[in-house]
Order: structure tokens, then sequence, then C-alpha cells
């Protein structure tokens, strides 16, 4: 049965594919969006919201200074809220051996052309006044922001139907279509899609589409958790990293911060996996009170998980590829959310004009061309091992 | 027989009959019961509608222990067995090997109480969780004095600090007249009972009893508003164009009874929708063993029974998870989803009802302030502020028309049962709403997640004291890479 026809075919409903699919039907493309389950139905709705340059990672600055100047008109552009804060970024150190690597990335961050500077532990409590005084210094990046991962997934969804783009919830991809060497559609449990070009944007699952081009896109689905308070008065709007946390108070109040352990998971095409259940809130509670010892009254609300995809360097793939001609490749390796509206937009380029605007040469697909088919296995990265 | 260690949740009719009978049959148990509450979570309305109608003799623990174990008989009784009793004890999480967590080594449930948490590990588990009262919204709702049957009851009976006097009953099944009931006894006035329906919905010789007494009730009659300052002081009913002004302190919402699915679906269980008893409850077979080997259910959480049967379901949960149950010809019976008798349709007359059912500005979830205006047109919440031409043209029918009913997400879009009291005041009716805009069965609507810790502890005892020194030294804040490993797999290639 055909299920529709479009130029485009985006596979994945989370924020890199609703971003790309927003940003090609906005010029004028003709796309739809294939989802197995709800859109923003894993860690592109539960994540951190974090968007930030990071001083140890040069080679994504192009990118990562693009989604920010886009995150802040995105609201108007899309239509629909996000609940995007430009109010910096604050990593403290809490050991010693933490305020030598942060002095360190301090030094570089100009040669990679990031804005951050030094701060000692009393500046550093000056814009975070609920920070323990154990903080021993740390770096503030101005250029840093964060936002509501559920409304900006919802609000890309929205903004792209509004632009005429289709998507389909509880459609799972089951095959795509290769003739020629290009690609020529998508077989899904709800018909088949034809297209011109396939885009894989399935996160975890990308291993799986790879597959079924035969391709090898190494990425492996890990675990990460997260917990949130009720919400408080407004304390701080600077995104925190720290004592192994990342995170931050919501415009609602709420203070989310995730971090620690992760188990390697396997995933399917179909289904998601089951519900993640384990007593990590615990220790994310312990490590968030010794943070913010003022605020150890407050209530922890619920906890919740997301899987994210790891590539084995831990660099995105933004690629478009020859061979099979027509088929792009994104795959964000947990760097997905801040840096959405510039995947989007590179996604939209690589299509529409044949190159990206910016520098994503750190992104191509091909550097993997040696990872043998059992990577995971060698490095221990495989389902259910954990925190390796 | 083997060192069998079963852990009992919950200290009511079904828990202590398996407690019981569990210890009988030679197991080693613990139950743990909630029970004294801390009055900081009472005033939350956790776990059931407390209305801030608690005396302030709540806050002496010490007292608040002693009355609880005073009140249930059953506490002795099992302390007697050789059970260990915890009371005063939360249970907020429950945590299994399964396919997305192969690194939790054994079946642990997460306790605590205001001060700290620990973990207790377990071989069989028996869930006796009971229910919790059911809230649908009018105006004044957010008022002092608007309770639960299950809250109130429990301030009485357990607790003796309640703190009404006049109190109006809404509904008229066994809940509402029992309450009632108890409430004469304790010396408190009854300023009716209303009951949306035509009929008492359970007549018999307990309505002569309260009608000798002059209670008045009212059926064909629905609630438009409770009035009063901070406190309830009117409750206006309507029939027709006819209008009673009911002057009380207290409103108590004894429509219906939810049963405390948390714990279940937090362990892994299949849950059913149960028409017949107002939403959804594990599957059992006739042991009471839940789809989970190993893990029971019983009592109120399994449907709204009366105690003869809680116990008899206790008891062979009991018996079960102390003995070797031969689990492979076990039958999950799979609970009717459409019933004659139907709770759920019940509840849905009174909220059709409440304040003509049709006004728009009532809040649904009090803790986010989200009204059911904001619901239907799934407006983001009121802090952003935000005026959007677009987001006219999207409501809860367009939402539900683009994909299948999911509450989580009207849950993120809305925040409606995202605030304090964990939803516990507004999942129901969110439900229904949604059911009704999207023009399916409440039965279709999946259930929305429960997430641990599902009792909202601070941050200081939710710390993990356990911690080893390999967790926290090993700590990491996300994943470890290795540019370098990839570096050398082309140089070998080369």
């Amino acid at each position: 049965m055909k299920l529709d026809t479009a130029e485009v075919a985006i596979i994945g409903g989370g924020v890199s594919g609703l971003s790309s699919a927003y940003f090609l039907a906005n010029a004028g493309i003709n796309v739809v969006v294939l989802e197995k389950g709800l859109i923003g139905g894993e860690a592109s709705a539960r994540n951190g919201g974090s968007m930030s340059p990071r001083a140890d990672e040069p080679f994504a600055i192009p990118m990562a200074t693009r989604a920010r100047e886009t995150w802040r008109t995105l609201d108007q552009e899309l239509g629909y809220p996000t609940e995007f804060i430009h109010e910096g970024r604050l990593q403290v150190a809490m050991r010693e051996e933490e305020v030598d690597l942060i002095s360190a990335m301090a030094m570089n961050a100009p040669k990679f052309g990031v804005e951050a500077r030094s701060v000692d532990s009393a500046e550093a409590r000056s814009i975070v006044p609920e920070l323990t005084d154990k903080v021993l210094g740390g770096m503030y990046f101005p250029n840093a922001g964060h936002s509501n991962p559920q409304r900006a997934v919802q609000a890309y969804a929205w903004a792209c139907q509004d632009r005429g783009g289709r998507i389909y919830p509880d459609t799972a991809v089951t095959g795509i279509e290769v003739a020629g060497g290009r690609v020529q559609g998508v077989q899904t449990s709800r018909g088949t899609i034809s297209a011109d070009v396939v885009v894989s944007a399935a996160g975890p699952q990308s291993g799986l589409i790879g597959d079924l081009v035969g391709l090898h896109i190494p990425v492996a689905p890990g675990r990460v958790e997260i917990i949130a308070t009720v919400p408080l008065e407004p304390r701080f709007t600077t995104y925190i990293s720290g004592n192994g946390l990342y995170g931050r108070q919501t415009l609602r109040g709420n203070l989310v911060f995730g971090g620690g352990p992760h188990e390697w998971i396997d995933v399917t095409l179909q289904d998601y996996p089951p519900k993640p259940n384990t007593p990590l809130v615990r220790n994310i509670s312990r490590r968030l009170a010794e943070l913010f010892p003022v605020l150890e009254d407050t209530r922890v609300l619920r906890s919740w998980a997301g899987i994210v995809e790891q590539t084995p360097d831990g660099i995105p793939v933004i690629d478009k590829l020859n061979d099979p001609e027509g088929f792009v490749i994104v795959c964000v390796s947990g760097n997905g959310f801040g840096l959405s509206p510039a995947t989007g937009l590179a996604v939209k380029e690589l299509i529409v004009d044949g190159e990206c605007a910016v520098d994503i040469s750190a992104f191509r697909f091909d550097r993997f061309r040696n990872v043998p088919r059992d990577w995971r296995k060698t490095w221990s990265w495989e389902s259910g091992a954990y925190n390796t | 027989m083997p060192d069998v260690h079963v852990a009992v949740v919950g200290a009511g009719p079904a828990g202590i009959a398996a407690a019981l009978a569990a210890a009988e049959a030679g197991a080693r148990v613990t139950l743990v019961d909630e029970h004294p509450i801390d009055s900081s979570m009472m005033g939350l309305d956790i776990p059931y509608l407390f209305g801030q109608r608690m005396t302030p003799t709540v806050r002496d623990e010490g007292l608040m222990l002693q009355r609880i174990i005073d009140a249930n008989s059953g506490i002795g009784l099992a302390q007697e067995a050789g059970v260990n009793v915890l009371p005063g004890v939360y249970v907020w999480g429950s945590f299994r090997e399964q396919e997305n967590s192969r690194h939790v080594a054994k079946p642990v449930l997460g306790l605590g109480n205001d001060r700290e948490t620990w973990m207790l590990e377990y071989d069989r588990l028996v869930l006796a969780t009971g229910a919790r009262d059911l809230s649908l919204s009018f105006p004044g709702r957010d008022l002092m004095g608007v309770v639960g049957a299950k809250g109130m009851r429990a301030l009485i009976e357990k607790y003796q600090a309640f703190s009404g006097a006049r109190v109006a009953v809404l509904g008229s099944g066994e809940p509402a007249l029992n309450t009632a009931t108890l409430a004469l006894e304790h010396g408190l006035e009854i300023a009716a009972i209303v009951e949306v329906g035509p009929e008492i919905r359970s007549p018999g010789s307990q309505v002569e009893d309260l009608q000798r007494r002059d209670v008045p009730i009212y059926t064909n009659h629905r609630v438009l508003e409770a009035r009063g300052q901070r406190e309830v002081e009117t409750l206006v009913i309507s029939s027709g164009s006819q209008t009673i002004d009911l002057a009380c302190d207290t409103v108590c919402l004894a429509i219906g009874l939810v049963p405390s699915t948390e714990l279940p679906y937090l362990t892994g269980c299949d849950l059913g929708f149960d028409a017949c008893v107002g939403g959804y409850v594990p599957v059992v077979d006739s042991n009471m063993q839940t789809s989970i080997e190993g893990v029971f259910a019983a009592g109120d959480l399994c449907g709204i029974i009366h105690e003869p049967l809680a116990e008899s379901q206790g008891s062979r949960a009991g018996r079960g998870a102390a003995g070797t149950l031969d689990s492979s010809a076990r039958q999950l019976v799979t609970p009717s989803e459409k019933a004659a008798q139907s709770e759920v349709e019940y509840w849905e007359s009174w909220r059709c009802s409440m304040a003509g059912g049709h006004a728009r500005n009532v809040t649904v979830c009090l803790c986010e302030e989200v009204s059911r205006a904001d619901l239907q047109a799934v407006s983001p919440p009121r802090y952003l502020q935000w005026p959007s031409r677009r987001m006219g043209d999207r409501t809860l029918s367009t939402l539900f028309s683009e994909a299948p009913v999911n509450l989580d997400r009207l849950k993120r879009l809305t925040r409606a049962g995202m605030g304090y009291c964990q939803g516990r005041r507004c999942r129901e009716e969110v439900a229904l709403i949604a059911a009704e805009a999207s023009g399916i069965d409440p039965s279709e609507v999946p259930l929305a997640t429960f997430r641990s810790p599902v009792r909202p502890l601070p941050l200081r005892s939710m710390w993990d004291s356990e911690e080893t020194e390999e967790i926290r030294a090993g700590w990491p804040k996300w994943f470890k890479h290795s540019a370098i490993r990839l570096d050398s797999l082309d140089r070998a290639a080369e």
C-alpha cells in the first residue's frame, strides 16, 4: 500500500529529524517524518535541555555558534514556545583535579574561538548563590543557554506541519528501497513512501537503519538518567555542570539534573525499550544536595531516563552519501538537543544546496570505515555492560 | 523449607492477612506501611485528599505512631507472629532486573521516611497498597476543607486528628455512606449527602438509619461550587432551577476510589483496565500472583472490595508468596473492560455535572493551575504567557487526531499532573477529558506513567548514604569516548 509521496522522507521523529523536517518544509520541500512511536518519545524530549559550546570539542564550534544564533529567535520563527533562555553555562569544580582540567580548558578556549572565562569560587557563587562553598572554581560560558526539550520538540513538529510537512507517528520503518545505486523510498508498517532523499535521523536505531541499506553505522545505545524536583521560586537561570551532574532550573522552577553511570542496551525498529527503573535517583539526589546544600529540603518529584546513541568517538555524523545516492545520515551522538537548529539547517543545505554553509567536515561518515562490526564487544559497550 | 524473605507493602486487611499467612507458612516477613504519614506529606494530599483538615496534633510523630498502632490490631498480631513491621515507612520505588536494567542484581524496594532512604531486598513481594480518593474539579476545590473519603476516614479513625465539624458528602455508594455513618458516630454533623444520579447508589438499612438521624439526602443534585474565604463555608448544589446553599466546613469527595497502582507499575506488573472498579488494576491469577513470578497483589489494589474478601485475597497471596507455587499452569485473568455496573461511568456522570460540566475556567490540576479550558486548548502553561495565533488552531481533539491518545504527551504540553501531588488529584479527570475529546472509551486510554520516587521525599532523605566508593570514584557525568581507539583502528588498517 502506498502511504505517501515526498521529496524527502525522514526516519525518526526526534529532535534532529523534526528540526530537519521543519527547515526542509520551510524551504518548500515536500517532506514526511516517519516515527515508530510518538514524536520526541525518547531522549529528544527528556534530556537536560542544554545548548552550550564546549571548549574541548573545537570541531563542533561552527555548528554550536550557528545553533546559538538560531535558538535566539527560534520561538518567533517556529511560532511556538521552546522556553529558550540565553543566560550562559557555569561549569564548577569541586575537586582539585577538576580545577586543573578546567584551567586547561580555559587556556584552550580562545584558540578554538570559544568565549569562556575562568571564575574563582567567589565569582561562581555570585553567579549562582545556592552553590556549595566547596566549589573550588570553574568556568563560565556566556554564549550558552537552555530550553525545554518537550516543548521544543513539539514546536518543531507543529511548525513543520504548519508548512505542509506530514508526520506519521506509530509508523515503523521496515525497509529502504534502493535501485540503480539511488534510494527510491521507504517501506513502513503502514505502507510505502516514495522519496528522492531518505534521511536517517533514527538516533539509537541508526545502526539498524544502516543495516537496511547495507551500511555499518556504528552506534551504541545507552541509557542515562535524570531527576526533577518540585518547583522553587526563580533562583538561577544559568545552566550548571558540576559534581558529576548537569542541569538547570526550569522556567517553571523545577530543578532538573542528570548524570551518572549509564547502561548499554539494545533497541529495535518497532518497539520502545522497556521503561528503565533504577535506584540511581538516590545518587543523583545526593549529588544535587551536595551541589546546593541550601536546597536540600527540596522534594524530588520524579526520575526518568532516555536512550542516547553514542558513536565510537562521541562526535556526530551529518553526511550525505553517494552510495547509495540520496541517503543522508544524521546521528548526533548525544549532542542532538542543543545543536538541533544547526543540524536541521545543515540537513536542509546538504539536500537543497549540496553543501552545508558551515564546516561539518568533522562529522563525515567515512571516518568510521575501519570500525569492525564487533566493535561494541571489543570495547565492552555491549548490551548489559554498565558504566564502561 | 529454604529461607524465603517476603516483603508485604500495606498494613490494611489484605496486607495484614498476607503477612500473617506468609509468617505462618514459615517465611521471614517484612511488613511496610506508610502510616503515620508525616504532616508535611499530608499537606501535599499524599496519599489521600486530606484537604488541610488535620489538627496540629499530626505533627506529634510519637503520638501518631501510637495511634496508628492502637487503631490497627493487625499490626500487633503481625508482630506477635514474628513479622518485622515497619510503620511510618514509605515505599517510593521498586526495582527489578529487566531487559533495560540488567545491573539491578536482586529485586529491591526503595524505602524511606522524611529523614532517610534505604533499600530492602526481597525474594517475594505482596503488594497490598490499597486505593486513594478520586478527585474531580469544581470551583472552590482548592479551599481548605475539601477532603476525600479515604483522607477523612484516616484522620478520624487512625489519627484522631480531624478538624472539621460539619460535612457535606458527595456520592451515595458504600464508601460515602460508611464515611457519613462514621462521622456521625464521632459526633460530627452531616450537612447533606449529595448524589448526582436519580437514586441512592447503595440503598439499604444504612441509608434508612441515616435518614432516621435526619441527614438530608439530595439525589438528582449536582455541585455548582464550594464557597468560602480560605476555608469551605458553603457548598452550592442545584437541581433544575433550584439552588441550595449547604452550610458546611468540609466537602467530602466520596465519589470513587482509585486503586494505588504506582508500585505494581514500577515493579513491571501487567495492568488491565477494569471498568467495575474504576481503572487499572494488576492482572492476577487465582493465587493473586501478578504477571511477574513471585510478585502478588491483593485487596483494594485489585479492585475496591469488602474486608472479608480482602483478607482472603491477602491470605492466598501470603501463602503463595511463602510457598512454592506451580506457576507453569497458572492463568492470568484479564479484567473485563466493559461492565454493567461501571464505576467509570459513574465518575463520568459526576465529572460532566460539576459546575455544569461546561464551566471552562475550573482548575483541573491544582498544583500547576491547569484549567479545563487549558487542557482543551493544549495551552502552554501560564508562566510562559505565550501569545500565539498558531496555538489557536491546536486543540485536544487535533492533538489526538495526529497521534494515538497519550496522557504523558498531554502532561508535558500542559503540565497537568506534573506538580507536587504527582498527579493524584487530576490523573483520572485528565484521562476522562482525553477520552471525551478523542471520542474513545475511557478503557482505551493508556495509563499515564508513574516514576519513582512515587512519594516526593526531600533531596536530603533521598540522599544515598550507602553509596559505595566504587560508584563515587567511577561516577561519570556523561559517556566516556575514545578517539584514540579510532585512530589506532585507522593506523592498523593502513
